[in-house]
């Protein structure tokens, strides 16, 4: 550890300088909208304070409210799956075979792919009377898929998208902290005659537990902010209302800035809070805990 | 352990079998848009079928021979590689900051970076396009429609993201090894060429490919942030569906077309993907 | 950051939250706190009759004297 800090901040300022000018300064500005009516279509034009408004109508809004909890359900049932199917998957590719790695490669194709081309592309597959999804649904299981029509098939299909474009990256990151695990603990426990699921939940599990945190940390970070690949997919229709299409809607169609800037806030809270809670929780600091 | 033939039997072909499903479960939807990027305006209102009829690669060459798509293109090239470089650059020596030296509130620098990727972007536009055309501008010259400005722009979440993923990578270089560097005369540029470059060369190899695909796959800033000029590839995407009352088959050609570069990339660097992909959470 | 956590000892702060907190994340949960008071006391506390409304029945104000108060002792204790 050098004590020369003078070099360390010169080291970090150009970085710092570059996320202050894009990232921090638009903050303040919204912060500062945020406290302000701002309709380009209103009789008066420009800013008008108007205080804790723009909160007061957020906390009574139930579009948000089911905004935030479409988000949440959205995030919570795809990155379960994402970590399960991910875990499987690294798990299964810690083994030698041949093919290996042609099956990884393939693997991590979704991933390349732009979140609007991965909207495209399942738009094409569940677009009625055009998309094979609804065809053979309809044929083989005698099932309406429309996802039109009904607001859960639209909130599932893009619980399977994000599975379908983001396990990957689970993969890859449980690949790398699989390999990463020391032998010795694993071949120990298996001598003191510990079964599959006792190696998994005591040895590999605690191992395992920064970079799974970790990955969850992104994983939400990520899902929370979902725009374009939803809004391809389903057009922001109902059950897909999530907070990100919501603050889109609210500041480009209605031009309601003011409005859009304290939704836009408030989200940006949670989202902090929950990663914040998360990062404590990776960096280890919670008391009583054997460092 | 032994196993007889007939339990390794098995095993291989469940192995096979479980690759064999994810594989298809990967690939239906990309075939699927290989499928539509080969079929005509009326073929694709015709039943649903996901086999190949024949080849029609009009759609094809409809888009590689417009101009504003190669354009696009080369927009794409020139900002996500920029884009990767830089972001390889200021985060090596952000993160050789961050490990090395005694820095004040050193985890919260660590933590409150990533919040910049936090932000739900619709609401950010606003300022950030009040910046483009109005703070920065010089003459007649904005920031607004240039690739120096998408460039500078990505950078607010490819940067956190690529400290996050280096930080652990310079942690697990031993400062012995920077110390004996430092005794032997090297100054700071050259520790961090012969020492944290060549061992953290994984890391930062991940950094610069994952940095170049979202780049090359940022669509919202894009789309907003330029008009003529620096469009991106992926922007020209979502014009097929709102411009040109959704042309499909040009559409997925075109998507195809934007996946061969990630492709080609992520084939040629498979090794280091999973090398470095750990966020030096694993502590050996 | 094991060595950090020894090299300064008092900053690294024991008090009552059920992690190790520096300054800055005392203030960061205090404003965290005064935010989320806020939209509760907007949504819960407000008047919402007419009567109410004009006698200024527990204004907004007072949820800001409560999270100070509540950031006063998270920051000094927490």
């Amino acid at each position: 550890m050098y004590t020369n800090s003078r070099t360390g901040w010169l080291l970090l300022s150009p970085t710092l300088l570059v996320l202050i000018i894009f990232g921090f300064l638009p903050f303040l500005y919204v912060l500062f909208v945020g406290f302000n009516e701002w309709n380009i279509f209103a009789a008066e034009e420009g800013l008008r304070f108007s205080g804790l408004d723009n909160y007061r109508r957020l906390v009574f809004d139930d579009d948000f409210t089911t905004s935030v909890q479409l988000t949440l359900k959205f995030a919570t049932f795809a990155i379960l799956s994402e970590l399960v199917l991910g875990f499987i998957l690294a798990q299964m590719l810690t083994r030698n075979f041949p093919g290996k790695s042609l099956f990884r490669i393939i693997h991590t194709f979704p991933l390349m792919v732009a979140p609007i081309a991965v909207g495209a592309i399942w738009r094409l597959l569940v677009i009625p009377g055009f998309g094979p999804a609804p065809f053979f649904l309809d044929r083989w299981f005698d099932l309406t898929y429309q996802i039109g029509s009904y607001p859960d098939q639209a909130l599932w299909t893009s619980v399977i998208m994000d599975v379908w474009h983001w396990t990957p990256f689970v993969t890859l990151t449980m690949l790398a902290g699989l390999t990463a695990i020391p032998k010795e603990p694993v071949e120990q426990a298996k001598v003191d005659g510990a079964n599959r699921f006792q190696v998994f939940w005591y040895v590999t599990l605690p191992f395992l537990r920064p970079v799974l945190l970790t990955t969850v940390f992104i994983r939400i970070m990520d899902a929370i902010r979902t725009v374009d690949e939803v809004w391809m997919l389903a057009g922001g229709g109902p059950g897909t209302r999530f907070t990100g299409i919501y603050i889109w809607r609210v500041v480009f169609p209605r031009t309601d800035y003011g409005y859009g800037s304290s939704i836009s806030l408030i989200t940006l809270y949670l989202t902090i809070v929950l990663c914040w809670l998360l990062f404590i929780a990776i960096s280890g600091r919670r008391k009583g805990e054997v460092e | 352990m032994t196993t007889t033939f007939r339990q390794r039997v098995w095993r291989f072909v469940a192995t096979y079998a479980f690759w064999i499903f994810m594989t298809l479960m990967t690939l239906v939807p990309i075939w699927w848009m290989f499928v539509v990027s080969m079929r005509s305006r009326v073929e694709l209102f015709a039943r649903p079928n996901l086999a190949l009829s024949r080849f029609f690669i009009e759609n094809y060459s409809n888009v590689l021979t417009d101009s504003t798509f190669q354009r696009y293109m080369t927009n794409s090239v020139v900002v996500s590689t920029s884009n990767a470089l830089l972001v390889m650059a200021l985060a090596l020596l952000a993160t050789y900051a961050l490990s090395r030296y005694k820095l004040t509130g050193r985890d919260n620098i660590f933590f409150w970076l990533i919040t910049n990727r936090m932000a739900p972007p619709a609401a950010f536009l606003l300022p950030l396009y009040i910046m483009f055309t109005r703070t920065f501008r010089i003459g007649d010259w904005t920031l607004y429609d240039t690739q120096i400005g998408l460039i500078l722009l990505y950078c607010v979440f490819n940067l956190p993201f690529a400290i996050w993923l280096l930080k652990g990578v310079v942690d697990g270089i031993p400062i012995e090894l920077d110390d004996a560097a430092m005794i032997d005369g090297a100054g700071l540029a050259g520790v961090l060429r012969h020492v944290i470059i060549p061992l953290a060369a994984p890391g930062l190899a991940v950094t610069g490919i994952l940095s170049w695909v979202f780049a090359w796959n940022e669509y919202l800033f894009a789309a907003n942030l330029t008009s003529v000029n620096a469009r991106t590839i992926t922007t020209g995407l979502a014009e097929f569906v709102t411009v040109t009352g959704t042309n499909w088959g040009e559409l997925a050609a075109m998507s195809m077309i934007t996946l061969i570069p990630s492709a080609v990339i992520v084939i040629l660097a498979q090794r280091y993907i999973v090398m470095g992909l750990t966020f030096g959470a694993v502590k050996e | 950051m094991e060595e950090q956590k020894s090299e300064n000892g008092k900053k690294e702060f024991d008090g009552f939250l059920p992690f190790y907190t520096n300054a800055f994340d005392r203030v960061f949960i205090a404003v965290v706190i005064l935010i989320a008071v806020h939209l509760l006391w907007l949504r819960f506390m407000e008047p919402q009759t007419a009567a109410e409304i004009a006698n200024r029945a527990r204004p907004v104000e007072l949820a800001t004297l409560l999270s100070f108060l509540i950031g006063f002792f998270v920051v000094r204790y927490g």
